[in-house]
């Protein structure tokens, strides 16, 4: 497995991974019932991509579809179902990056864009610019055709409530993250990443995350593509992405060894926590965390979903 | 070794690996070593400074402003100051200038308006902070610093950023105060013609390297002449725009997009750390080689932890300078000008080197 690109099985080399957040998940609040609720809605989000990945579809194509569907899904922290900011709003983010080109595409602070990811998929794709935020990034996406909708189209109860404890409590309690990403690689050889979120609850300030900004919550080259999770500061000044992929051809590792140097060494040494999803151009899958659990799931050629949680039931290198 | 010139080169080589040296020399039984105690560079952008269009009077007047520049954070670093507190002074110092494309001096945005980013980073301590979208900021870049040490963030967009700024007391502005007339006729030539020749980019940064062997970063911009919806580029993304870690320092300049995109100033500290080369070869790999095959235009200055320094560009030009701890300032605009890296001083200058004497008996 650590040889690159020689051995090739005889089943399809298609890969995708998904998550569904890292982070404030603890293993003692989870009852059977949520835990098939949310397995049931990762395999779906899983399914999106994979249709896609098994009839010859790109990579981009397929982590567009997984995280739209995880955007649509009101259980995960990005498009319906994002958490709400100090002044009880909705302000979302996403970013996903072409490996095979190093196209890239990011949106920030955005309020009336149904799913986020496709707008930075627009501005990717549709502008010769790779990051537009706040009210410039709405319109261009009006512009674009895409599905507007009113601020209060991503309000959830939970989320609300989350959001009214956090503002009493304040600092006292840990901050609220999480995210969507899902990574893949295609049948052409080609990868592509992407990461969606509705940032940290309480936020105030226009906080931005790792999660818009490429390098540290979304990287994707010919050799890699990784989407993160977590305290989204800790990532961007680890640029943990784009770390793992510098680490992986630079120090001529495999795709786990880099993804643990800096999830279980750096980032523990910095106090970040959080997680990765990633996959390199042969296939191999990595999901690492430093949390007690993450969201997360992948599927291969042979069309098996595998879902998890938390870290007992962890499937690594792949 | 039985003798000095052996030992004084095996000596030299082996402080050189940690810090800059000016010189050695023998002195009886002993062998001294002047390093270079600390490094600052600066940059004012690259690229659209059309040699033709540069007459003599803008070349002294350009320099000027980058000597006034390289002087704010050397008097920091002289005294025993933090490199942080240098980038951030040289950096003020190139924002409150009018002729470079940050602070005042500002491009303009499709509607007529500025929007300014900046980013800084810590590198001992990999702390980092940056804004992006706000047009009420006198100064940008300490806008940045703020975020990074009176917050627990690390990136503030739009009001939300104006609205931290304005409540750690930095000093504020009506929007008006950014303009300057040239940017201004800059931005109508754009608006007529949207394939007109006029400095589209620019950037201003610095890094440092201090007494206490401290890195840091620093760059500020008011982004693309002509930017809409919201355009960011790689000035407040911290890896793309600006790097620093206990290894090395990078702030870049140039079409913001394929920064971004190949996470330049991180590229170039990963490069320098996981391939074990020097600054200059991650430096010159990154800009003349990967950017350039990306078709990305563009330049970056850089400083490592033993002072050495890079100042590297695939444009016509780039505004910048540097000075060491011989307190001599060097500024350059286009490519001939570039000066060599290792500079060695015949001038000793009291306080600014460290001795080190080691006895030859001793080794």
């Amino acid at each position: 497995r650590r040889v690159h690109g020689i051995i090739k099985t005889q089943m399809e080399s298609i890969a995708l991974a998904i998550h569904g957040g890292a982070g404030v998940i603890t293993q003692a609040k989870f009852t059977p019932e949520m835990d098939k609720i949310y397995k049931n809605e990762l395999e779906l989000a899983l399914k999106a991509g994979y249709e896609i990945l098994i009839k010859g579809g790109s990579a981009m194509n397929a982590v567009e579809a997984s995280v739209r569907y995880l955007e649509d899904c009101p259980l995960f922290n990005a498009g319906k179902g994002a958490v709400f900011s100090a002044e009880g709003e909705n302000e979302l983010d996403a970013s996903i990056m072409e490996g095979h080109t190093l196209r890239a595409g990011a949106i920030a602070a955005v309020t009336t864009i149904k799913n986020p990811i496709t707008t930075a998929r627009a501005v990717m794709e549709k502008s010769e610019h790779v990051m537009l935020i706040g009210q410039g990034a709405e319109e261009f996406s009006k512009k674009m055709g895409l599905e507007q909708v009113d601020p209060s189209y991503y309000y959830t109860e939970e989320r609300y409530q989350e959001f009214l404890e956090a503002k009493k409590e304040d600092e006292k309690k840990g901050k609220k993250f999480g995210t969507v990403g899902a990574v893949a690689l295609d049948k052409f050889g080609h990868i592509a990443a992407a990461t969606s979120t509705g940032g940290m609850t309480n936020k105030k300030f226009g906080r931005v995350g790792g999660v818009p900004i490429i390098g540290a919550g979304t990287y994707a080259n010919s050799l890699c593509g990784i989407s993160c999770t977590g305290h989204g500061e800790f990532f961007i000044r680890a640029a943990v992405a784009h770390d793992i992929a510098a680490i992986m051809e630079y120090k001529k590792v495999s795709l786990d060894e880099a993804a643990k140097e800096v999830i279980h060494k750096k980032m523990i040494e910095l106090g970040g926590e959080g997680g990765i999803i990633a996959v390199d151009n042969t296939g191999n899958i990595s999901l690492v965390l430093n949390t007690e659990g993450m969201y997360r799931g992948f599927v291969k050629g042979d069309g098996k979903y595998y879902t998890s949680i938390f870290k007992d039931k962890q499937h690594n290198s792949i | 070794f039985n003798d000095t010139a052996t030992t004084e080169i095996y000596t030299r080589s082996l402080v050189g690996s940690v810090r800059c040296v000016q010189e050695t020399g023998v002195h009886g039984d002993w062998i001294y070593i002047l390093m270079d105690s600390f490094a600052l560079v600066i940059h004012g952008g690259a690229g659209v400074i059309g040699k033709g269009e540069f007459t003599p009077e803008m070349d002294k007047l350009y320099k000027q402003e980058l000597e006034a520049a390289l002087k704010a954070g050397y008097e920091v670093l002289i005294k025993g100051g933090t490199s942080l507190d240098a980038v951030e002074a040289s950096v003020r110092s190139l924002e409150d200038c009018p002729l470079f494309n940050a602070g005042k001096g500002a491009v303009f945005t499709a509607e007529g308006k500025n929007e300014l980013d900046a980013s800084i980073m810590e590198g001992h301590t990999l702390r980092a902070g940056s804004v992006a979208g706000v047009t009420t900021i006198k100064n940008p870049i300490s806008a940045a610093r703020a975020v990074m040490e009176k917050s627990e963030h690390v990136m503030l967009v739009g009001k939300g950023a104006e609205e931290f700024s304005k409540k750690v007391g930095l000093v504020q502005v009506d929007p008006a105060y950014f303009y300057t007339e040239a940017r201004y006729k800059g931005y109508l030539k754009v608006k007529e013609d949207e394939e007109s020749k006029v400095a589209k980019c620019g950037t201003v940064g610095a890094v440092a390297l201090d007494k206490f062997c401290n890195i840091a970063a620093a760059t500020s911009t008011g982004g693309m002449t002509f930017k809409k919806y919201g355009r960011v580029g790689d000035t407040p993304i911290i890896g793309a725009g600006t790097y620093a870690n206990k290894l090395c320092g990078i702030s870049c300049t140039g079409h913001g997009e394929y920064f971004i995109r190949a996470s330049v100033a991180h590229d170039i500290a990963s490069i320098m750390e996981y391939k074990k080369v020097s600054l200059e070869e991650a430096a010159k790999e990154v800009v003349h080689k990967k950017l350039v095959a990306l078709g990305g235009e563009g330049g970056i200055i850089a400083v490592d932890k033993a002072g050495n320094i890079s100042l590297e560009f695939n444009s016509e030009g780039m505004y910048r300078g540097f000075v060491k701890s011989d307190g001599k300032f060097h500024t350059s605009i286009f490519k001939e000008e570039q000066h060599f890296i290792i500079m060695i001083s015949l001038i000793l200058l009291p306080v600014s080197y460290t001795h080190l004497m080691l006895q030859t008996s001793d080794l």
